[in-house]
């Protein structure tokens, strides 16, 4: 169309020129200013010839990764700097992170949740590595709750298919006892201790105390820290030490105390009593009062103080085991007896009582020992009280009820009967008189 | 060998959760007013009845939905589920026992010889796990029977399961597998 040719709508004159707005051509009137015609916005011709490509395609190659990605395995490096762990478990648990990151289960949770994500990923390259770190203090580090990190450590687990060794208190025993601030520089030289000595005779405790019972299935943290107290004390045995008590001790080492350590230390002590009795050149009574000052003894010699304290227990149970034989009618009854007594200690080392049980010929078999120890006087369940440690839930075994064997006869179809019914309903003038309390305590 | 162990072994059953649904919509205000034993809690939207035989509490909805908890037995969960039915249709409501199901069963046993849980572990290693930390049991699951067994080392083990048959299962499955670990009494 040629310009000459257009003629404005508005006022019918045709002095139009071209004007453009932006890129926009347009054709303007100049009497009246209205657009007769406008060109397109875009022009065609920049797409003629090219084939359609969709924008993620067409920008495939440059495509950024994650910024919450990035951030996290930033997180995972400045924590493992904090921890100082070496550079092994350092890119470990970035390749961990990246995989986990990336996994379904955990690419759309909180980035609360990512963070604490990148605490298991150290976590987990640690255990795999041999380097002895808690879940407490990852999480202590993170601000976490250990039940979350815990679950999240088990989801990931079985996600990224590890298997993780699982980490002994022994091995967190040194890292845990740099915490104590009882060094000489710290505090005045008699209560002083260097700790390599403390963490060594620490870690003795513990282990002793792991074959009593008194480490299975409890926290750490206390049974740490009431073996750190025992040992402190134990190691100079002084007046000062013996006095300050495990509230006192913890104040002084700038920790705070935990509240079941008092029970773990009573624990402790009556094991050591346990043992302590057994000493030959001690001629006093041996009790939790005074067994700190034969610790190291204890310690120095607890195998053998072991030994004879099973001995003492076996002995102890056979005198029981005879006496109440003597009033059972049977005679198959005791050796059965006598020969759970020996199956429980299949991997006694000593000699004698190896010798103990060539004497008495035991003819059970090994794999019926549940049946057996049903026939003997004792209930299978409590063989706590056999043995020389067991842990307290064995020896306050909880009584199953009572009311067991009389519920066998319900077939859940009865009758119910409707004065059974009624008892549970309110007669209407209960049910008034409760409305109307109701509306008096609610003014 | 399983079998006679077994009758030895002691399975205890703690708890059996069911449901049942009662196809009409009940007032809890109303349940509340004139129902004895009963707690309403407005803040959850639901009502709690503890009947005295069988010892068992009982959730309920107004949408009709009624789960019952405390049980020690299948049949037990039925009667106590058949009682609160009857009970609800005496306070007026058009209930009809509906759809019950015995949904949770927990069971505890005792070993007679204490477990080495690190052994136990190693040796069942992706379907058990142990983090001492989290828990002192190690859980093993058994996905065949959906049955889940948590492990301690004092020898007691509790078990979980849909109905008391696969508890029973779980148990005997796994009983070679803890005799295995057991661990020396001579400590």
């Amino acid at each position: 169309m040629s310009r000459a040719a257009l003629r404005c709508s508005g006022c019918g004159g045709s002095n139009i020129v071209e004007d453009a707005l932006y890129c926009q051509a347009q054709q303007v009137c100049v009497d009246c200013g209205s657009v007769v015609s406008e060109d397109a916005l875009a022009s065609e011709s920049v797409y003629v010839g090219g084939s359609d490509v969709s924008y993620s395609r067409s920008t495939a190659g440059a495509k950024k990764p994650c910024m919450n990605l990035i951030i996290g395995v930033q997180r995972v490096i400045s924590i493992c700097r904090i921890l100082r762990v070496n550079s092994e478990i350092e890119k470990l648990a970035q390749v961990y992170y990246q995989q986990a990151y990336q996994h379904e289960s955990f690419i759309r949770v909180s980035l609360q949740k990512k963070e604490h994500l990148a605490g298991c990923c150290l976590l987990v390259s640690c255990r795999l590595l041999n380097w002895p770190i808690s879940m407490a203090t990852i999480s202590c580090l993170l601000d976490a709750d250990t039940m979350v990190m815990g679950m999240l450590y088990i989801e990931m687990i079985k996600v990224l298919n590890i298997k993780a060794p699982i980490v002994n208190i022994t091995d967190v025993m040194e890292a845990h006892s740099h915490d104590y601030q009882i060094s000489s520089l710290h505090v005045p030289e008699e209560l002083a201790e260097s700790h390599k000595v403390l963490t060594q005779r620490a870690v003795e405790l513990v282990e002793l105390a792991a074959d009593s019972w008194i480490v299975t299935g409890r926290r750490p943290i206390p049974i740490m820290m009431a073996a750190i107290y025992l040992s402190w004390q134990s190691l100079k045995p002084n007046k000062h030490r013996l006095k300050l008590s495990l509230e006192k001790f913890c104040h002084l080492a700038k920790v705070s105390k935990h509240r079941p350590a008092t029970m773990r230390l009573a624990e402790m002590k009556e094991m050591l009593c346990k043992l302590g009795r057994e000493i030959p050149w001690v001629r006093e009574a041996v009790t939790p009062g005074n067994v700190v000052k034969h610790v190291e003894d204890i310690l120095k010699h607890r195998y053998a103080l072991l030994r004879r304290a099973l001995r003492a227990r076996e002995d102890a149970l056979l005198a029981e085991g005879q006496a109440s034989c003597e009033e059972l009618p049977t005679k198959e009854d005791a050796p059965a007896h006598i020969s759970e007594l020996g199956d429980q200690n299949p991997n006694a080392s000593s000699v004698e009582l190896k010798a103990e049980r060539t004497q008495r010929p035991a003819d059970g078999d090994h794999p019926e020992l549940p049946r057996e120890t049903l026939k003997g006087p004792e209930p299978a369940a409590n063989w706590g009280k056999r043995v020389l440690f067991a842990p307290p839930c064995v020896l306050q075994a909880k009584r199953s009820r009572a009311e067991q064997p009389e519920r066998t006869d319900v077939t859940g179809d009865e009758d119910i009967s409707d004065s059974e019914i009624d008892t549970y309903i309110r007669t209407p003038q209960e049910a008034r008189e409760f409305a109307l309390t109701q509306k008096m305590l609610s003014e | 060998m399983d079998s006679s162990n077994d009758d030895a072994l002691d399975i205890i059953i703690t708890n059996v959760v069911a449901t049942f649904r009662t196809r009409c919509h009940l007032n809890l205000r109303t349940i509340a007013l004139e129902g004895n034993n009963v707690i309403y809690k407005p803040e959850f939207g639901k009502v709690l009845i503890k009947l005295r035989k069988p010892k068992i509490t009982a959730s309920i909805w107004s949408s009709g939905k009624i789960i019952c908890t405390g049980a020690t037995s299948e049949d037990d969960a039925k009667i106590g589920a058949r009682r609160l039915a009857r009970l609800l249709q005496k306070l007026g409501f058009r209930v009809r026992f509906s759809a019950f199901k015995v949904v949770n069963v927990l069971a505890v046993c005792s070993m007679p010889f204490a477990i080495q849980l690190i052994d136990f572990t190693k040796k069942n290693r992706p379907i058990a796990s142990y983090e001492p930390e989290l828990h002192p049991a190690a859980t093993y699951r058994i996905k065949h029977i959906k049955a889940t067994v948590q492990v301690f080392s004092t020898g007691s083990i509790t078990v979980t399961g849909p109905n008391v048959q696969n508890v029973a299962t779980a148990v005997e499955h796994i009983y070679p597998l803890l005799f295995d670990c057991k661990r020396a009494l001579c400590k």
